[in-house]
């Protein structure tokens, strides 16, 4: 599903943010990518998802070169920042229709997926207020919603955890491993070890821009547990 | 004082670098922000010296020179408080570093006092801009000696400096109604486009009556200034530059006791304000009913006009040279007899002159120019979603046709009509017109894309002060005034040269612009 291949980025200045990185996420997977601050998470998900342009290696989704293919790469994606700004000056509603516009999504599909998503994370009666209005779970809820009704092949989430209620988040892990039984797969980032460890396939850890230990989550953590496999990792311990 | 010191620092650092790009480095964005200064201040002196030249050359025969000064006085009044009453709202209450500039351990009155400075020193620029050069004028055209002594510069530079603490606190008060209707009115971007449109037929038919008053200034002078006591502190200011230091007193404390009052006042009760005004909690009624499919143009097309008609910020300060265009048409056929009288004259080059008036409004709707940075920190969304750069751009430029063209053959077509024009003439003004209006466009998307602005702390800035937005303002009517000059090499050859210069040199520009946009576009989104 998703190919990072010998992907490096560096910054203007000649700060290498990532350097030769190279993963491969496969259908059905949820893909953790953890690190400390400043080790290159963010700058990956970003090129991941197209927002962010990159030098050298490729990236290929479902197929699609993001480089070559973007659109086509982009439309099978769905990519939530780890402090999603959406416009406030459109109401909820407004920016879930403008999302399923820009995504070709069908009045029908979204009026369901909608309804379905937006109940669950008990959104619907905010949907007419401009978002504006909104609060920082609020928000959070209705960016997910956005990503879910696109039913991505490859739903990339930085920091997906913050703001969110514990039975949000609870919500959220489950509609993320029902994505992965349809087929799709997850790439995300997150300091919440514990989440990781439950959730996770596979776990990639990166350091200073470099991978520095990825494979399936049981093998990586063995009898430890992956707080300890990271801290010794990181040298903390 | 440290502390305000500080904070003013921080206000004034962010209304200086509004100005520049923000992925400019080193000389390079310095270079872009006073580009930006000596843009508005060239254009503010030009006008100033223009104006206090024809008033002091009618004034000083009959040694009024003081209605100069009151007139002018007048003017920056008002264009200071056209200028700030809706920065207000973003500078002052709407900053988005207000929480954590208000949870640190420095009085709310000094954090206010410190926007409000910065507030002030927007006006004193423009208080500068206008008075100062009315002094020179003074100093080299009166008869009455009165300009050449130290002291009335010494009265006139304190009258600069006063008269901006009262344009400030009538603008902070006007700007604190602004973001109070905001936060209260359910329809807020409505309501506060209906008090912004009160406020500027209020101020349209104030400079309306005063351009009466001035053209019978020569005639009349002391009828009108005995009949300018509702202005008093101004008569006082005027009085005062030219010598009563009592007068100039009372001036000063005109000016000072409600700045103060505005300051302390307001300054006891901000953070309840700035809690007021930001106020909006999220209704929970919303029922779900089937939504509608459409294209991917179509919802960014929405998503820009939801923005324009929304913010009325922008739609007021990139749309008000529409309204000025459908109200002109409009005038221009209610009026007919008054304006063929008016342009009746021998030789008034009607056409030339119908064309530059429309290019003259559409230059003030830089509606592209600032569209780009005012996706800011919602780049995101775009730049993940699955289009190609190019129809992003094209969906700007193409909003702002939407809105332009329009208005821009109805004002072309009424003009048309009440001037009596022929049908190639009628044609011609639409062609030249049109061009213009899709070049100015163009332009306006390059100049968003070239100065960007993604890291402004408030949209007013990227509205109101931003470089792309000021270059597209004042680049097209140096184009406009470039066609002006090849109409009038033109009309030394031959008829037909006068009107098809002007014409190759808009499609030319129109023509550059659309091949740079398209070639360079999509790569300078990308590099955003």
């Amino acid at each position: 599903m998703l190919r990072v291949e010998h992907y490096s980025k560096t910054y203007p200045g000649g700060k290498k943010a990532v350097d030769n990185l190279t993963l491969h996420v496969q259908p059905g997977e949820i893909y953790g990518f953890i690190g400390h601050n400043g080790a290159g998470k963010t700058t990956t998900l970003r090129a991941v998802a197209g927002v962010m342009d990159f030098t050298e290696g490729t990236i290929t989704i479902d197929g699609h070169d993001i480089k070559k293919d973007p659109v086509g790469a982009k439309r099978v994606t769905a990519f939530l920042p780890d402090n999603p700004d959406l416009y406030e000056f459109m109401k909820g509603i407004d920016y879930l229709n403008f999302i399923a516009d820009l995504y070709d999504i069908p009045a029908g599909q979204r009026t369901a997926d909608i309804g379905k998503y937006a109940g669950a994370f008990e959104l619907t009666g905010n949907l007419g207020s401009p978002i504006g209005s909104y609060s920082h779970g609020m928000r959070q809820k209705l960016a997910l919603i956005s990503a879910f009704i696109r039913r991505p092949r490859l739903l990339i989430l930085d920091e997906p955890f913050v703001g969110l209620d514990p039975a949000a988040a609870h919500l959220m892990k489950g509609y993320l491993a029902e994505l992965c039984q349809g087929g799709s797969a997850v790439f995300f980032s997150t300091h919440v070890l514990e989440v990781a460890e439950k959730l996770c396939h596979k776990i990639a850890i990166i350091k200073h821009g470099r991978l520095v230990k990825s494979g399936p989550t049981a093998e990586l953590v063995g009898d430890s547990s992956l707080e300890d496999v990271f801290l010794e990792l990181e040298g903390e311990k | 004082m440290k502390k305000f010191l500080t904070l003013l620092k921080v206000s004034i650092q962010s209304m200086l670098l509004s100005s520049t790009n923000s992925r400019g480095r080193g000389r390079k964005k310095a270079a872009t922000g006073l580009g930006a200064v000596v843009v508005i201040a060239g254009l503010g002196l030009y006008l100033s010296g223009f104006y206090s030249y024809m008033l002091m050359q009618a004034l000083a025969p009959s040694h009024m020179e003081i209605l100069v000064f009151i007139f002018m006085g007048m003017a920056a009044l008002v264009g200071g408080l056209l200028f700030t009453t809706f920065a207000v709202k973003g500078v002052v209450f709407g900053g988005k570093d207000n929480d954590l500039l208000l949870s640190m351990p420095v009085s709310s009155t000094l954090l206010m006092a410190s926007r409000v400075t910065a507030i002030y020193l927007e006006n004193l620029l423009f208080s500068a801009f206008v008075l100062l050069p009315a002094g020179v004028v003074c100093t080299i055209l009166t008869q009455s000696g009165v300009g050449h002594s130290l002291l009335f510069w010494a009265r006139l530079v304190i009258a600069a400096l006063t008269l901006p603490l009262l344009d400030t606190a009538l603008s902070v008060l006007l700007g604190a109604l602004v973001a109070f209707l905001s936060a209260r009115v359910s329809k807020g971007a409505l309501g506060q486009n209906i008090v912004t449109g009160l406020f500027l037929v209020v101020v349209f038919y104030f400079s309306f009556h005063l351009n009466r008053m001035i053209s019978g200034l020569a005639a009349n002078a002391a009828g009108i200034k005995d009949s300018l006591n509702w202005a008093a502190p101004l008569l006082w200011m005027g009085e005062g530059i030219l010598g009563d230091w009592g007068l100039l007193l009372a001036f000063a404390a005109c000016c000072v006791i409600p700045f103060a009052l505005v300051v302390f006042g307001l300054g006891r009760v901000y953070r309840q304000a700035v809690t007021a005004f930001a106020a909006r909690s999220a209704q929970s009624n919303y029922k779900l009913s089937a939504q509608s499919a459409s294209s991917q143009k179509k919802a960014l097309l929405r998503k820009e006009a939801q923005r324009f008609f929304g913010t009325p910020m922008y739609f007021w300060n990139a749309g008000l040279g529409l309204i000025m265009l459908l109200a002109g048409g409009a005038a221009s056929l209610v009026m007919r007899e008054k304006l063929l009288a008016f342009v009746g004259m021998e030789g008034f080059p009607l056409l030339p002159m119908a064309a530059a008036v429309i290019c003259f409004c559409l230059c003030t709707c830089p509606i592209a120019a600032p569209s780009v940075s005012l996706e800011g920190k919602y780049l995101w969304i775009l730049r993940e979603a699955p289009m190609p750069g190019s129809t992003l751009l094209w969906v700007k430029v193409g909003f702002q046709l939407l809105l332009t063209l329009p208005c821009t053959v109805i004002a072309g077509a009424c003009i048309s009509i009440a001037l009596g024009f022929h049908l190639w003439q009628g044609a011609t003004l639409l062609i030249a017109t049109l061009l213009f209006a899709v070049g100015h466009a163009l332009f306006g998307m390059l100049m968003g894309l070239t100065f960007p602005k993604l890291d402004a702390v408030n949209e007013t800035v990227i509205i109101k002060q931003s470089l792309a937005a000021t270059l597209a303002m004042f680049v097209p009517m140096a184009a406009l005034a470039a066609a002006g000059g090849l109409y009038w090499l033109g009309s030394q050859m031959t008829g037909w040269a006068a009107l098809a210069l002007p014409l190759l040199l808009f499609a030319l520009l129109t023509a550059v612009c659309a091949a740079v946009l398209s070639k360079h576009g999509p790569v300078m989104l990308q590099a955003l």
